[in-house]
């Protein structure tokens, strides 16, 4: 007997989210900033994505759903911890969390200054680039055979690689429907995706997809138990909608 | 002694624009106007609350974006801040095509020069905004 498959929809590409404070007032945000980009750019260009951290208040839903697709790496220059604190309320708790020589063992006055960092700065940002990298190795789960390896062990292999811009999310944020379910507001994460691929798939509106359709669903959204008839419900209503209109 | 007009770029990471916001906010408050202008780190302000609403005092703001989407404006006005005014970078560009800028951790020379235009038109809204309060 075939097994029954949930449809998968093409999301974009599951990467670690790196948020940055980039606290301009210090040294410190300077190296949150470039230890981001040099990964980002250089380390791991194709398994990492950046966002704004004020995106999350000034975007939209798309934006602030960014933490809760990807995993995030919160990369902080104080102990205020803007950026991770930042990322749990307006997005999803972050999965790690770096304060950039939060244990103190670097005298701050010899990093330099937030606009120019000196030597001993930018050591700290290759040492912060190293951390952040192996959190991300660890995230994804690559086996690239040097998490044994010190911090920055083989980093010089992928540095071969043509640099390219950080990839910034804003502007290409998760795509959301928002759904009227039980008279109050909700927005799910990736619905207008879904839709597409089961029409394209050639699946109709009616009851026979409803568990289908909700299996993908709850692939990226929490769904309250006790509301899922409820949910069901508007979906289903909204692929009537969106199957008229893609007619 | 006079209120500082606070000076908040955005923390654009993803885009050389961000870093001319960045580099232009250094340049008016570290080279051209010190005495009258105070950098605010953004991010401080996502959090919002008290601690963002002290910072922005009762001081106007001059906030500099390097996209549509406006961050510093908009969380400036959402932490209850008054924006003087609003830079918007890639508008500036477009005022000197010949300023294409690149790079986002070291930006190039083009990045450099836009920046330095653009503190420049910075230091005359600062005036501005001091000589509006002297007559006010």
């Amino acid at each position: 007997m075939p097994s029954e498959r949930t449809a998968m929809p093409e999301l974009p590409k599951r990467k670690v989210g790196i948020i940055a404070c980039s606290g301009e007032e210090i040294a410190e945000g300077t190296v949150t900033r470039l230890a981001a980009l040099r990964v980002l750019e250089s380390l791991r260009p194709h398994e990492t994505v950046t966002i704004c951290l004020p995106l999350f208040l000034a975007g939209g839903e798309g934006d602030r759903a960014f933490a809760r697709f990807h995993p995030t790496i919160a990369v902080d220059g104080c102990e205020k911890r803007c950026a991770a604190r930042g990322t749990e309320m307006y997005s999803g708790k972050p999965a790690v969390s770096i304060v950039v020589n939060g244990d103190r063992s670097k005298d701050s006055s010899l990093l330099g200054t937030a606009r120019r960092l000196t030597e001993v700065g930018m050591q700290v940002v290759d040492d912060v680039a190293g951390q952040i990298v192996r959190h991300v190795d660890q995230l994804l789960d690559l086996k690239r055979g040097r998490q044994t390896g010190p911090p920055t062990a083989g980093l010089e292999i992928l540095q071969e690689r043509a640099p390219r811009q950080a990839a910034c999310s804003c502007g290409s944020g998760i795509p959301v429907a928002t759904l009227q379910v039980a008279g109050r507001e909700v927005t799910l994460l990736a619905l207008p995706l879904i839709f597409a691929e089961f029409h394209e798939a050639g699946k109709l509106p009616d009851e026979s997809v409803r568990n289908e359709l909700m299996q993908a669903v709850k692939i990226y959204n929490s769904i309250p138990d006790a509301d899922e008839a409820a949910y069901a419900h508007a979906v289903i209503q909204e692929y009537v909608a969106f199957c008229r209109e893609n007619h | 002694m006079k209120q500082k007009i606070l000076i908040v770029p955005c923390s654009g990471i993803g885009k050389s624009y961000g870093s001319v916001a960045r580099e232009a906010a250094y340049r008016v408050t570290e080279d051209l106007c010190p005495e009258k202008t105070k950098l605010v780190p953004l991010a401080l302000l996502v959090l919002g609350g008290e601690e963002a609403r002290s910072e922005l005092g009762e001081a106007k703001a001059i906030t500099i974006d390097g996209c549509k989407h406006a961050c510093a404006a908009k969380v400036v006005a959402e932490s209850g801040g008054t924006v003087a005014n609003a830079v918007d970078v890639p508008e500036v560009f477009r005022r000197h095509r010949h300023l294409k800028p690149s790079g986002i951790a070291e930006l190039d020379e083009n990045g450099k020069k836009l920046a330095q235009v653009l503190a420049e038109e910075i230091r005359e809204l600062v005036g501005s905004a001091v000589g509006e309060d002297r007559h006010a």
